[in-house]
């Protein structure tokens, strides 16, 4: 009996200690707020790290991130949202954000001016993607703009010079043909990014064409300019045959071990592939080449935003913290530096901790360079835009096979593409 | 005790009535919540507007969604390819095997190391097959590349190609299926008595007259459900190589419907769209393993 009291006396105890921990745990009550990302790798290892300090900074506030593949964080985003479990910033690829806009309940960043401070952190144009009319709703973070990679000591076996990187396509086409003459390597390869949709825009648009309207429900690359940029696609293709038709991870593979000259990608690899590269050949990173000699560059940006769902209260206010912090210049330029993103915040240079690293790395001053030539990423209408993106990719599959010049075929699969969408005035 | 007497054969039989249907409940409860309530809220979201988000109501569309899957850029792609990929995969994982398990079945206990080696496809998943056959067929520099340049083969990218890329799928999906048809198989030659083929052989039956006569009516059964099975499996087994290696491309030569209702749910959040072609995904099973039960199911045999 005395042991049976004894056991029911020490079962008390430890239930009433349990209680007070969990009471006195309540009086410095920390909000857990999710976080959903595509980052691997490096790139996940450094973007913790800033999250980790974030904590640090604010032991009130804890961040759950929530791996997805850059593939599937608009589904798993979608999905989590649509069962309701808890989402407070979520990475948007760029080119969906109108339909997470329209379709999710994304919170405005500036309902509360007196919080919302930190935007004025990054150039205004980054701003244009998440913007509607007054409200913002995203803030770039994770912004890469197609550089090309090349292998110096292919340009040297061929009688190049390594230091003089391609600037214009017919350079970029010259390279090529000499490289695969003298070295029996491929030249180039572009990226394609999902349903060849990125690749396809920004070869339009650095050609001077425009991709989609406005509003994402338009077609516009139909005229002489885009017709001239898809164009080239097939010609590097078909006519000059310096590319092969690859999937993107191919090519990038094969530039990786030395099977490929020039890769054209995104600044967001630049990590990597210094890493991949090392001890193999002698990597040069140059800008994206101007379309034709006296043109301007204009190169969309890949990668995507953060948008908040967080509900009024202190997850809300916790979310807006973290986006304030990595707004800031110095962790945004870190994120920059640790990653390859392009920096996001006005006059990143000015910077001492930037600047002293773009000088120490110059690989990256060509990413600096570029900034001035982004122009924001066209995104899709919400009316048809998987048949018209399928149109797209179908579209480079008959040039690619040589089915005939974009003069014919791209006004066709423009046509297509509007009717899919439903455009009724362009 | 007359009253007793009077409640023991209602009682008996209330209970003979009534336990079948509570042993059976947790089953129907079951498969009532996965099964036949998805089955119908599909068949309702299909009539429906909406996009995931459930802060937005839902529209009742009817049946414009079918209409607008029928006039859509991917449906008779999407469905031609569905046939296609099952029509393929009857010779290839439904035949095919059938060879082999009969092979490893006269070895015995001997065949068992080609059964483990057969199998492990099987076992490893369809995600790393993909992106080991990305990197085998890279047209720059791939495995298979070097080897068809040794053959003297023209270069070029066997995905890009809409011939290449959906025979490629058939054979990496043939490839992982393989070995669990010839276990199915194995199972079912395992059923067969070998004092049985003795007998044969004692009245001098050939090989061939053996499996004609004996081995293969005693295998309809199996052959059948793997039949069925494998025609079901194939929709769905091939969307994780569609989506690593070619994206439903090129031309819409390799996807299907399995493939275009993911796109339509989850990659635009039409669910009204993705909800009618799981109904037509569904209507087409149906009709399949009917037409099955129809046609073929009087030549299996059942019996020993």
């Amino acid at each position: 009996m005395t042991t049976w009291r004894s056991a029911l006396k020490a079962a008390a105890s430890a239930l009433i200690a349990a209680l007070t921990l969990i009471t006195a745990g309540a009086a410095h009550a920390e909000t857990t707020i999710t976080l959903y990302h595509y980052q691997t790798g490096s790139n996940y290892e450094a973007f913790r790290r800033l999250l980790n300090e974030f904590e640090q900074k604010n032991p009130d506030i804890r961040i759950k991130d929530i791996f997805s593949q850059s593939e599937q964080i608009t589904a798993d985003l979608q999905a989590a949202l649509a069962a309701g479990r808890q989402v407070d910033v979520a990475t948007v690829i760029g080119k969906n954000m109108i339909h997470f806009l329209n379709n999710t309940p994304a919170v405005p960043l500036n309902a509360e001016p007196a919080k919302a401070k930190f935007l004025d952190n990054y150039l205004p144009v980054f701003l244009d993607i998440g913007r509607v009319g007054t409200k913002v709703y995203a803030v770039p973070h994770a912004y890469g703009t197609p550089m090309v990679y090349y292998n110096k000591d292919l340009f040297r076996k061929a009688g190049l010079d390594p230091e003089q990187p391609p600037r214009t396509w017919d350079e970029v086409i010259q390279a090529s043909l000499v490289i695969k003459q003298k070295t029996g390597v491929m030249g180039m390869g572009h990226l394609h990014a999902a349903m060849r949709d990125y690749g396809t825009m920004l070869m339009v648009t650095n050609a001077g064409g425009k991709y989609l309207s406005g509003d994402g429900r338009c077609a516009l690359f139909d005229e002489p300019a885009g017709i001239a940029g898809v164009q080239l696609w097939q010609d590097l293709v078909v006519k000059y045959k310096v590319m092969p038709v690859a999937e993107d991870r191919q090519m990038q593979a094969a530039f990786n071990s030395g099977q490929l000259a020039m890769y054209i990608t995104s600044s967001a690899s630049l990590g990597g592939t210094v890493a991949s590269t090392k001890g193999r050949f002698e990597l040069g990173v140059a800008n994206y080449p101007v379309f034709k000699e006296g043109m301007k560059r204009k190169t969309p940006n890949s990668g995507a935003a953060l948008m908040m769902y967080s509900p009024a209260g202190p997850r809300r206010d916790a979310s807006l913290r973290l986006l304030a912090y990595l707004s800031d210049r110095k962790i945004a330029n870190r994120w920059s530096r640790e990653s390859g993103y392009m920096p996001l915040s006005k006059n990143p240079l000015s910077d001492p901790d930037m600047a002293k690293y773009v000088s120490s790395f110059p690989l990256v001053q060509p990413v600096i360079a570029q900034m001035s030539d982004t122009v924001p990423t066209a995104t899709w209408g919400e009316k048809g835009a998987l048949e018209a993106q399928t149109i797209v990719s179908n579209l480079m599959d008959s040039l690619w096979a040589n089915q005939g010049q974009a003069l014919k075929l791209v006004p066709e699969a423009v046509a297509r593409m509007n009717t899919a969408m439903g455009c009724a005035k362009r | 005790m007359q009253h007793s007497g009077l409640a023991g054969p209602n009682v008996l039989t209330v209970r003979r009535t009534v336990a079948p249907f509570v042993y059976l409940l947790p089953l129907l409860v079951l498969l009532g919540l996965f099964t036949y309530w998805p089955l119908l809220n599909t068949v309702w979201l299909s009539l429906m507007r909406w996009n995931l988000n459930p802060g937005v109501p839902l529209q009742f569309e009817g049946l414009a969604n079918y209409q607008r899957l029928v006039d859509s850029v991917l449906f008779a792609d999407a469905a031609r390819n569905t046939a296609y990929y099952i029509l393929a995969s009857i010779p290839l994982k439904v035949l095919l095997p059938l060879p082999f398990a009969v092979g490893i079945w006269a070895l015995g206990s001997s065949g068992r190391i080609y059964r483990v080696v057969l199998f492990l496809p099987t076992l490893v998943s369809f995600v790393v097959i993909s992106v080991v056959f990305l990197w085998l067929l890279n047209p720059i520099g791939g495995l298979v590349t070097q080897l068809g340049a040794m053959l003297g083969l023209p270069p070029g990218n066997v995905l890009a190609s809409p011939t290449g890329a959906f025979w490629t799928i058939m054979a990496l999906s043939t490839w992982k299926l393989l070995g669990f048809n010839i276990l199915l198989y194995l199972a079912g030659l395992s059923r067969i008595n070998r004092d049985q083929i003795l007998a044969m052989r004692l009245d001098g039956a050939s090989d061939w007259q053996v499996v004609r006569h004996l081995v293969w009516p005693m295998l309809t059964p199996t052959t059948f459900f793997v039949l069925v099975t494998t025609s079901i499996f194939t929709i769905q087994q091939v969307f994780t190589p569609i989506d690593i290696l070619t994206r439903g491309g090129p031309f819409n030569a390799t996807t299907n419907l399995f493939y275009m209702v993911y796109q339509y749910t989850f990659r635009t959040f039409d669910v009204g769209l993705g909800a009618a072609g799981t109904v037509v995904i569904l209507v087409l099973l149906l009709a399949i393993t009917l037409a099955k039960l129809r046609f073929l199911d009087r030549h299996v045999h059942y019996e020993q």
